[in-house]
């Protein structure tokens, strides 16, 4: 269980990136939907340690996360939004040496472990390859070993899918589809896709602020019949979205179709929409 | 286009703050060393170029301004130059940029010329701070001449400009081919060791031209023009843009556009660069799908253990430091650099120990000291760069997000990276060793002392690098940028390398400071080895400390802002750190308040300027007692016993001083050296204990009973000479050693009555003091001092008798015969007495020596050497055998029955000759390796030991008067003596060598005088190049013009006259006089010049051919003679001449076939010289009699130009 309250975290240029978090995360995978820009990577980097809050807390069980850096560190698993790799070194030599620094000591253990992860990832016929001729799926599978290794409790991904083609993206997601189980795996990412095919449970994050929360279905059923449709002129999306909620104005062959949130028949033309998770991401953040 | 990319690129960096840093950190340095050439710090002697040169001599600023805008400078050129295209690729701009209309060359030439440009100005800064700092009320105003604009001016033109624009091309060309920081900054270092081959090959004269064009700073070019300017020169002469120096810019610049062009065609407007080198292709996902879902599944990973505790951790690190030490040796960069220095290595070794262009042996401790020495930069400069690659590296591959939330104490990331450096400096001193046995094996030398190499690289070497290594892993810790960091440790580096010492005094603030270490064959590492090993307790502690705060401060995470870091550091959790860092602290303390009782409780402590502080007051104090008459020393009777393994020796003996004056004396003036422990002091006669100053060791005795003109007294002692702890420097001889002692009279017994030679010599010094000026010597024409000799004030001649003790294994030495020796109570004894009165200046020698014994005719010659230095024993011999020859039959004969050569350490590199006893130093002729296959190596044992037999002639045979002009009495004549042995043992061909390197070293020397240039007749004892450079040719030029029957007549003459005569002794004034008497009418201008004034030459064929008629050959010749003369400053001014000047013609290249001799006037003179053989050059003055400022035109060749005139 990780319980995250009242996290705020202002950057030394201004930006106010976290303002008043609360969450309280528990087992399986957890959707962290957002914006660029919006304050998920700090809040996955403060929980993964790499920096601090300026105030609030995070626990872990019994860990807090400020304090206990270390013992932390010995339950978590991360795959960062963006990493590089050394020239010249093999996906399994980067393996090895992670789990090294994870407490794996006995040379026997580790081999097996880094053979294990590596079948799991498909990874296994590319283990000798340098890790800087990887494409960026498999590179991102890489991830995803190497955050495995040493039996993680918390495991946080960050934008995993950005960047990658659909296929890669399939790939990737059908990976991570079960690794939820008994323990607490925090997705952030702004692909509302991914948060539909992976999640129980998830917030919309925008602003810094947390401004929805909950059973990705359950949110979409609050939406059913709300959402209206309507095809416009390009010139008239201003007018519309003075009279009505627009949640989103969408190109659609050379017109406009626009989205509003309505809990009855606006008429003058609108059709009712099926619902969906991109709905609601965008109402929150628009 | 181009217009535009160029202001805005101009603009852009004119914004950036970097530039201003860069600017303002060329001034602050321009403008500290400005102060400190200007003497604005009291006590520091830094002197630059000769003291009387201004520090603000256009000489001087040019070495100054362009010595930082080459080391400094070229830093920020890469840095801003090297980056103008190289920040497209790490920015990602170059795909917008490269899709824009604009042409290539509009692109790379205005990020050229703008980056230039902006350097151009940067590099202002060091004239702008150096005026400055001239300008301020600080500096020394005797320093200091009226400011001019034109050689700040002329060295940014010549100098600055276009060193910016070469090195500017090179290192933009290579960001052009390569695309990669790190291969520039490796081509920096590149840069740097061409530069220090170039440097290294200078050394030699034939190789001066080549080194000059090779040096792209042309650094070396401008010393060919100046090299023999003199004080009065450097301070009006700018450097002109000619000769070497201008051919020198040429070549380079035109390089420089080759350069340019080459990585203008390399580059291409392409998101990668060419392929350097074999590129993979990346790997790829099929695009197809497979719709078997395959997930991850955690439950079948196989189980493992974790474990987090401090064994876990070391054995974590252990792997961690093995992957560190692979990562680096599979880095292509280090093993380019690894090359590099091996290359490097092996064109310095050629240099190993070179006296008069000889090398020597290559014996170990020379090898590594040699190879060492020239690879520290270089390993300096890896090491601070590589410590910030492997600070930066996760950062840098963007590997740190992984990585820093994985489960490691931040001590073992920093152990990791340290192992890695670590280890990149044992490879680097593995280089040292292997390219070291390597030249040993390759010169044929087989006798390898693997451990002493083991010793010196690991025990010595290293743990300097380590320091270094610490500290620029901290430095790097704690500085947010990369760049930044280098900066400032190398910043560091040049303050702690050449300055702190300056500035703070005490090695206790100089960091990594030691108190030196110098290993000698005979005395090993000696006694330095625990004061070395105390000094890196105190540091190794200081760096414990660094590399905890390293350590606690580790950037982690993406933020790192220091307070933040240091915030986490004071967390609980890193308690154990913190008390390492405690008892690193209490060590560091502990370690330096030991070293400052060594230094300074148990021995003296001055900074320079208490030492002359000291000086001064002992002036001030007893200088009214100057001339006090004071008994002189007429018999000697002592015994020393030394303690080598104490580093003690213990005295008694009895003096017996004769009233010699015609005064009744009240009162007896004795003198010893202040660390002296005095038992007792006694005099033969009731006294009393007047005075006893011990900062001086000062005491006066006052005497009951008057000592009356003709009496005697004796004096008896018993003294003990005590080493207690260590000093801040290792004081090398002058006090015992575990082997090879080697100590003098005036180290630790009594001199009678006060003694000038302890006063302030430097007039710049004697001002900040307070003193007035001194002149540097007693006027010639002062009799009063004629009284007293040269050598000793307090003695005439004396009789002597020594007894010496040591332990068993040593042999100890002093002057005279061995009468008795004998083994008492586990000592070894052995007792010396001379039957012929000697100077009151005799020498104590104590060592494990191997003695090799001959004769000549009925005298024993003996050397006692060290086991292993057996090389030139037989040179030395002959040495003695042909100088006892030549002054036995042509001066006099030799007053003793022995002639002993005996080795002592190297810490002092010259010999000295005593009555019958010649101190040899290890570190001269011992391991020469003379190679008499070539016709210009300089037997310079040999030559050592002829001029050191030649002073039992000149010196001890005669001593000079206590004036000016004495000292060439003895070392000139026995330059003359030695030059003449040469002469008859090697031929004149050989010995033309040695004076070219004489007169190169006289003409080099002369610009750095530091009071004035006197006359032959009037040198000072400190003016080594004129007493032996000049002084040997001159006499070896009289010898030449007036015979040498006539002048060694003259010189049997003045030995006959003065030969162990007390005083009045004589002055040079008696010896020019006695020259002057055998010397023909139409020469004695000559002994005017060579010996009343100072006389340069130069002398140039402008024109050469030769015809030939049947078989005859006849050459034609046109010589420019033109003659100065020199004020004590070096202002030359010509002046009418009509003198004897010799035209040689060669038949070959080596062979001088035929001399003549030429009246010339002052100009040009044809010359037609009928000539036997085929002649292939003709040269004025082959025979290097006269001193002549430029040698090269001195001659022609004949061959071509004589086809044409053939009628």
């Amino acid at each position: 269980m990780l319980q995250i309250s009242n996290l705020s975290k202002t950057y030394p240029n201004g930006v106010q990136a976290l303002k008043d978090v609360t969450l309280n995360i528990s087992n399986g995978m957890f959707g962290l939907l957002g914006p660029n820009g919006a304050g998920k990577s700090t809040l996955m980097r403060t929980i993964a340690t790499l920096q601090d809050a300026d105030s609030g807390t995070i626990m872990f069980g019994d860990i807090d996360v400020s304090k206990q850096k270390q013992e932390l560190r010995k339950v978590l698993g991360y795959l960062p939004q963006e990493f590089g790799v050394y020239p010249k070194v093999s996906a399994e030599e980067m393996l090895h040496y992670i789990a090294r620094l994870k407490g794996i000591s006995n040379d026997k253990e580790r081999k097996e472990l880094v053979k294990a992860l590596l079948e799991q990832v498909n990874l296994y016929n590319h283990r000798n390859k340098s890790l800087g001729g990887y494409s960026g799926g498999m590179k991102q599978r890489f991830g995803i070993a190497q955050a495995l290794i040493g039996n993680p409790k918390l495991i946080i991904v960050d934008e995993p899918t950005a960047g990658l083609d659909p296929a890669e993206r399939l790939r990737f997601n059908n990976l991570l589809s079960e690794i939820g189980e008994n323990i607490v795996v925090i997705l952030s990412t702004h692909i509302v896709d991914d948060v539909s095919e992976l999640c129980k449970d998830m917030a919309i994050i925008a602003g810094g602020k947390v401004v929805q929360r909950g059973n990705p279905e359950k949110l979409v059923q609050e939406l059913e019949n709300r959402i209206w449709s309507k095809r416009v002129g390009k010139d008239e999306v201003a007018r519309y979205q003075a009279e009505y909620k627009l949640i989103l104005a969408k190109l659609s062959g050379g017109a406009m179709t626009v989205f509003i949130n309505s809990d009855n028949d606006p008429g003058n033309g609108f059709n009712p929409e099926k619902a969906s998770l991109e709905d609601i991401y965008f109402s929150n953040i628009s | 286009m181009f217009a535009s990319i160029f202001a805005f690129e101009v603009r852009r960096l004119t914004k950036t703050l970097s530039t201003y840093i860069y600017f303002f950190i060329l001034f602050a340095v321009a403008f500290l060393l400005a102060l400190l050439a200007g003497g604005a710090f009291p006590g520091d002697q830094t002197v630059m170029f000769g003291e009387k040169v201004y520090a603000n001599a256009p000489i001087v600023i040019d070495q100054l301004v362009g010595g930082i805008s080459n080391f400094i400078g070229l830093i920020i050129i890469v840095a801003v130059i090297g980056n103008a295209v190289l920040k497209d690729f790490s920015g990602n701009t170059y795909t917008m940029i490269f899709t824009t209309p604009v042409s290539k060359f509009d692109y790379l030439f205005g990020r050229f010329s703008a980056s230039l440009f902006v350097c151009l100005f940067i590099l202002t800064a060091p004239a702008l701070g150096m005026m400055l700092g001239y300008a301020t009320p600080w500096v020394n105003p005797d320093k200091i001449t009226t400011f001019s604009l034109i050689p700040y001016a002329l060295t940014y033109v010549q100098t600055i400009v276009p060193n910016t624009i070469i090195t500017g091309v090179i290192f933009f060309a290579v960001s052009l081919i390569s695309r990669d920081i790190f291969v520039i900054w490796l081509s920096l270092v590149i840069f740097l060791v061409a530069r220090g081959i170039s440097n290294s090959i200078v050394g030699t004269l034939d190789n001066q031209t080549i080194a000059a064009l090779l040096d792209p700073i042309g650094n070396l070019a401008k010393r060919t023009l100046s090299k023999y300017w003199t004080v009065d020169q450097s301070n009006h002469l700018y450097y002109r843009m000619r000769g070497l120096f201008l051919i020198n810019r040429l070549i380079w610049l035109g390089l420089s556009g080759i350069i340019w062009c080459i990585g203008y065609y390399y580059f291409s407007f392409t998101s990668s660069p060419r392929k350097l080198l074999f590129r993979k292709q990346k790997l790829a996902d099929s695009s197809k799908l497979t719709f078997v879902p395959s997930y991850i599944n955690r439950d079948i990973l196989p189980v493992v253990t974790r474990s987090f505790t401090t064994g876990a951790n070391l054995k974590n690190l252990w792997g961690l430091s093995l992957n560190e030490c692979i990562a680096l040796w599979r880095n292509i960069y280090f093993r380019i650099i690894m090359l590099f220095g091996m290359v490097f290595l092996f064109i310095a070794s050629t240099q190993v120990g070179k006296i008069y262009e000889v090398t020597v042996y290559p014996v170990t401790y020379k090898v590594v000291e040699s190879l060492g020495g020239t690879f520290s930069l270089f390993m300096v400069i890896v090491i601070i760069m590589f410590s910030g690659e492997l600070v930066w590296k996760s950062r840098d591959f963007r590997m740190s997000n992984i990585l820093d939330s994985l489960p490691v104490p931040n001590w073992v990331f920093y152990a990791s990276k340290m192992a890695g450096l670590i280890f990149m400096q044992l490879l680097l001193l593995a280089v040292i060793m292997i390219c070291g046995i390597i030249v040993q094996l390759f010169k044929g030398y087989t006798h390898l002392e693997i451990l002493l190499y083991v010793k010196y690289l690991l025990g010595f070497y290293l743990i300097d690098l380590v320091l270094l290594a610490v500290l620029s892993v901290f430095v790097q810790t704690l500085v947010n940028n990369k760049y930044l960091g280098y900066f400032i440790i190398i910043l560091f580096y040049i303050w702690n390398l050449f300055f702190a010492q300056l500035v703070l005094k005490h090695k206790l603030l100089v960091f990594s400071s030691d108190p030196g270490i110098e290993y000698s064959d005979m005395n090993s590492f000696g006694q330095m080895v625990f004061p070395y090993y105390v000094f890196k307790i105190y540091w190794g502690a200081f760096c414990i400390l660094l590399a905890v705060l390293s350590s606690l401060l580790w950037a982690r995470g993406s933020e790192h802002n220091l307070k933040l870091r240091w915030a986490h550091a004071r967390n609980k959790a890193n308690r154990t750190s913190w008390i390492v860092a405690t008892l690193a602290l209490l060590i560091f303390v502990g370690a330096g308040g030991y070293i400052y009782y060594n230094t300074n409780v148990l021995n003296k402590f001055r900074t320079e300027f208490q030492q002359g502080e000291l000086q001064a007051q002992y002036e001030k104090k007893f200088k009214k007692f100057e001339f006090t008459p004071q008994p002189k020393i007429t018999d000697v009777q002592v015994s020393v016993d030394i303690f080598p393994s104490e580093l003690s020796l213990h005295t008694a003996g009895i003096f017996v001083l004769k009233n010699k004056s015609h005064f009744a004396i009240d009162s007896v003036h004795v003198l010893l050296p202040s660390y002296m422990k005095i038992n007792s002091l006694n005099f033969s006669r009731q006294s009393q204990l007047q005075l006893n100053d011990s900062d001086y060791a000062y005491r006066i005795y006052k005497l009951v009973q008057p000592l009356q003109p003709g009496d005697t007294i004796t004096l008896s002692f018993n003294l003990d000479m005590v080493t207690k702890g260590f000093k801040e420097n290792f004081t090398g001889l002058s006090r015992p050693l575990y082997n090879g002692t080697f100590v003098n009279n005036q180290d630790f017994l009594p001199a009678i009555g006060y003694d000038p030679n302890f006063e302030l010599a430097d007039n710049s010094q004697r001002k900040k003091h307070s003193l007035g000026y001194r002149p540097t010597a007693n006027a010639i024409t002062d009799t009063l001092q004629y009284q007293r000799n040269v050598f000793t004030h307090d003695a005439d001649f004396i009789t002597f008798d020594a007894t010496l003790s040591t332990v068993p294994d040593q042999t100890a030495i002093a002057p005279g015969y061995l009468v008795k020796e004998w083994a008492d109570n586990g000592r070894h004894y052995f007792h010396y007495k001379m039957d012929k009165p000697i100077l009151n200046f005799y020498s104590f020698q104590s060592g494990r020596y191997n003695i090799k014994k001959d004769k000549w005719n009925n005298i024993e010659l003996e050397i006692y050497y060290h086991k292993g230095h057996e090389y030139n024993l037989n040179r030395i011999f002959n040495g003695m055998k042909k100088a006892l020859q030549y002054y036995t039959t042509q001066f006099s004969p030799y007053q003793y029955r022995q002639v002993r050569i005996v080795e002592f350490p190297r810490y002092g590199t010259f010999a000295q000759s005593f009555p019958n006893n010649i101190p040899f130093s290890e570190g001269i002729g011992f391991i020469a390796d003379v190679d008499d296959s070539s016709k210009e190596n300089v037997d310079y044992p040999f030559y050592v030991t002829a001029h050191e037999v030649a002073h039992q002639w000149f010196a001890h045979q005669v001593i000079g008067a206590n004036v000016e002009g004495s000292n060439m009495l003895s070392e000139s004549l026995a330059q003359y003596g030695a030059i003449m042995v040469m002469e008859k043992e090697y031929g004149e061909d050989r010995l033309r060598k040695f004076l070219r390197i004489e007169m190169d070293n006289y003409l080099r020397s002369r610009a750095n005088e530091a009071e004035k240039e006197k006359t032959l007749e009037r040198v000072d004892d400190g003016q080594q190049y004129i007493l032996y450079q000049k002084g040997g040719i001159a006499m070896h030029a009289l010898n030449k013009y007036m015979g040498e029957d006539s002048l060694n007549h003259a010189l049997k003459r003045f030995i006959d006259l003065y030969a162990f005569q007390g005083p009045p002794y004589p002055t040079t004034l008696d010896l020019v006089a006695s020259l002057r008497q055998s010397t023909p009418d139409s020469l004695q201008y000559f002994i005017t010049d060579a010996f009343e004034k100072i006389t340069i030459y130069d002398n140039k064929i402008t024109e050469a051919h030769m015809d030939s008629t049947g078989g005859k050959y006849v050459v034609n010749v046109t010589v420019d003679s033109k003659k100065l003369s020199a004020d004590s400053t070096g202002k030359e001014t010509p002046v009418p001449s009509n003198d004897y000047i010799e035209i040689g013609i060669y038949n070959d290249r080596t062979t001088l076939a035929q001399v003549q001799r030429y009246k010339l006037k002052g100009g040009e003179t044809k010359l037609s010289i009928p000539v036997s053989k085929r002649p292939y050059k003709v040269v004025v003055d082959p025979r290097l009699l006269l001193i002549d400022k430029k040698l090269d035109d001195n001659e022609m060749k004949l061959d071509g130009s004589g086809k044409t005139n053939e009628k």
